[in-house]
């Protein structure tokens, strides 16, 4: 019999929000009896900052993960790889609810193949993040795990002999009881008993720790980024560098100005994404998805849309200025694209644009 | 009080109650008390459907002008800013729509209002919010009921061309 174990990690919502903890609560509840499972609970994955100990516990997961988190799958996936927790990517069945008339118009859409330079280093292993806002109910989340975990099982035993492994419930986030500490974690667990996770742990709010501050920095999608470099030249506060491999990172994330996600609007290629930013285009949303083919009725509601430029090019002004800085304008790090674009054939999305436009309201 | 009436948008009819004031952001506004208070008219509602998310930038009691960005809206079929459809104070936002936004869809006119803004005097509101009103400013004129029917109907074909394909 395979001591094969799957890895299950819940990555808090930020906040305190009732509900959101409540649907965090019932699945780790469910999932602690699960056989076969490690499940742990760390606070929000974006906000984790390299000394955090959920960090360090991503690191030490080596075989397939299941992540749950309250951010796009997409977004979760590369905060990881940012992280450097690499795995590949894991499919799942889990999605949004879509409403009947909305498949009609829109399943032709299919999203174009990935062209990016792809992530260095990639384990052999499987990384499956699933998005707590598809389902209010932890049935759900626990039938797709099931699903995962027979996958990564039948893997695991044409690939080779399981090694033992000692079970293990690791609490690391906001609000745990009892927990069996791994040894290279030690240290950072004093507080937990070490209950052998004889008793599920429960969510008591009075034992919540402090939540990480939260961070605002841009997460490249490599299975897109084409290292174009139009971001590099776009950002004016040094957020990003030239890696030993000539590949564009996210180098200091700590200049990044809280809020603007200019350079995402600049990206031709819509890798980068801001876990955090209210539109879920930004926020790393499945590209050519649902979601982006939304009609926005931000003209219809009384707005003066801009085209996604002038609104990087205003949002990193603003930051200009707010750092004492002069603002630029379209003076420096425009990408050259946009001039040679507006001869191409128009396509829907153009013409649609153009009819927004023509609307005087 | 005038009638209702209703604006036929292809097979839907979008009735408009004859007691309420329009923004030309497909708002409604009611005078209730002190306040005035705001919602999505059934036309904004019928090109919307289903409301998924709806953040505000900000919480109550915050002074905001005419056509400035307040929040964001996605929903089954549109995503799009909201912006304020007058300027004044934001009294409050209403509470039931954060825990679930959704009202919005069940009772667009009723329990499912988005919020209120704060009128200057206390019981003098007169219930023509006009153009030339200090307060609000020029851009702030609503509609009357049959105003704003009318509004829809010169805009109805522009709308529909912006939206074919989509619905």
């Amino acid at each position: 019999m395979s001591r094969h174990r799957l890895t299950i990690v819940l990555s808090q919502a930020q906040g305190k929000n009732p509900a959101k903890r409540a649907l965090e609560e019932s699945i780790v509840a469910a999932l602690i009896l699960e056989p076969g499972l490690d499940v742990s609970v760390v606070p929000h994955l974006y906000d984790l900052g390299p000394d955090h100990t959920g960090r360090l516990f991503l690191e030490s997961v080596h075989g397939d993960m299941v992540l749950l988190s309250w951010l796009f799958p997409r977004a979760a996936f590369w905060v990881l790889d940012r992280d450097g927790i690499k795995g590949r990517w894991g499919e799942t069945q889990l999605k949004p609810p879509v409403d009947e008339d909305e498949m009609d118009d829109e399943e032709a859409a299919e999203p174009e193949p990935p062209k990016g330079i792809g992530a260095l280093g990639v384990p052999d292993r499987f990384i499956y993040c699933l998005d707590l806002r598809d389902s209010n109910s932890h049935e759900a989340y626990l039938a797709e795990i099931r699903r995962i975990a027979a996958d990564s099982k039948a893997r695991h035993e044409t690939k080779q002999p399981a090694k033992a492994q000692a079970p293990a419930i690791v609490q690391l986030g906001l609000g745990m009881v009892n927990g069996t500490a791994q040894p290279t974690l030690g240290r950072a667990l004093h507080g937990a008993e070490a209950g052998n996770g004889a008793a599920p742990p429960r969510f008591a709010p009075d034992q919540i720790l402090q939540a990480p501050e939260r961070r605002w920095y841009p997460v490249i999608d490599y299975s897109r980024c084409t290292n174009c470099l139009e971001c590099i030249d776009f950002c004016l506060f040094g957020v990003y560098g030239i890696d030993g491999v000539e590949r564009i990172s996210v180098e200091n994330q700590d200049n990044c100005r809280k809020g603007c996600p200019a350079c995402s609007r600049v990206c031709p290629e819509q890798a980068i994404m801001f876990p955090d930013y209210k539109t879920p285009a930004i926020a790393g949303a499945p590209v050519g998805a649902v979601g982006a083919l939304k009609i926005d009725l931000t003209k219809l509601f009384g707005g003066d849309t801009k085209d996604a430029l002038s609104q990087a090019v205003d949002e990193r002004d603003r930051e200009l200025v707010a750092d004492g800085r002069d603002a630029v304008g379209m003076a420096v790090g425009i990408p050259k694209r946009q001039v040679g674009k507006e001869q191409g054939p128009k396509d829907d999305l153009d013409s649609l644009m153009d009819q927004l436009d023509a609307l005087e309201l | 009080m005038p009638d209702a009436l209703t604006f036929h948008m292809g097979k839907f009819p979008a009735v408009l109650p004859g007691e309420l004031r329009y923004a030309r952001n497909h708002m409604w506004c009611r005078p209730q008390d002190s306040v005035l208070r705001f919602g999505f008219t059934s036309y904004a509602v019928r090109l919307m459907q289903d409301v998924y998310f709806l953040d505000w930038e900000f919480s109550d009691s915050t002074v905001v002008q005419a056509k400035q960005q307040i929040g964001h809206i996605e929903t089954s079929k549109a995503t799009s800013d909201l912006f304020a459809p007058i300027g004044g104070t934001i009294h409050r936002f209403n509470p039931e729509l954060l825990k679930d936004p959704s009202g919005i869809n069940v009772d667009n006119y009723g329990a499912g209002w988005l919020f209120e803004m704060q009128v200057p005097e206390k019981g003098v509101r007169p219930p023509k919010i006009t153009g030339s009103d200090p307060f609000f400013g020029a851009e702030a004129d609503t509609m009357g009921v049959q105003e704003y029917h009318d509004f829809l109907a010169a805009n109805w074909e522009k709308t529909q061309n912006m939206l074919k394909g989509h619905m």
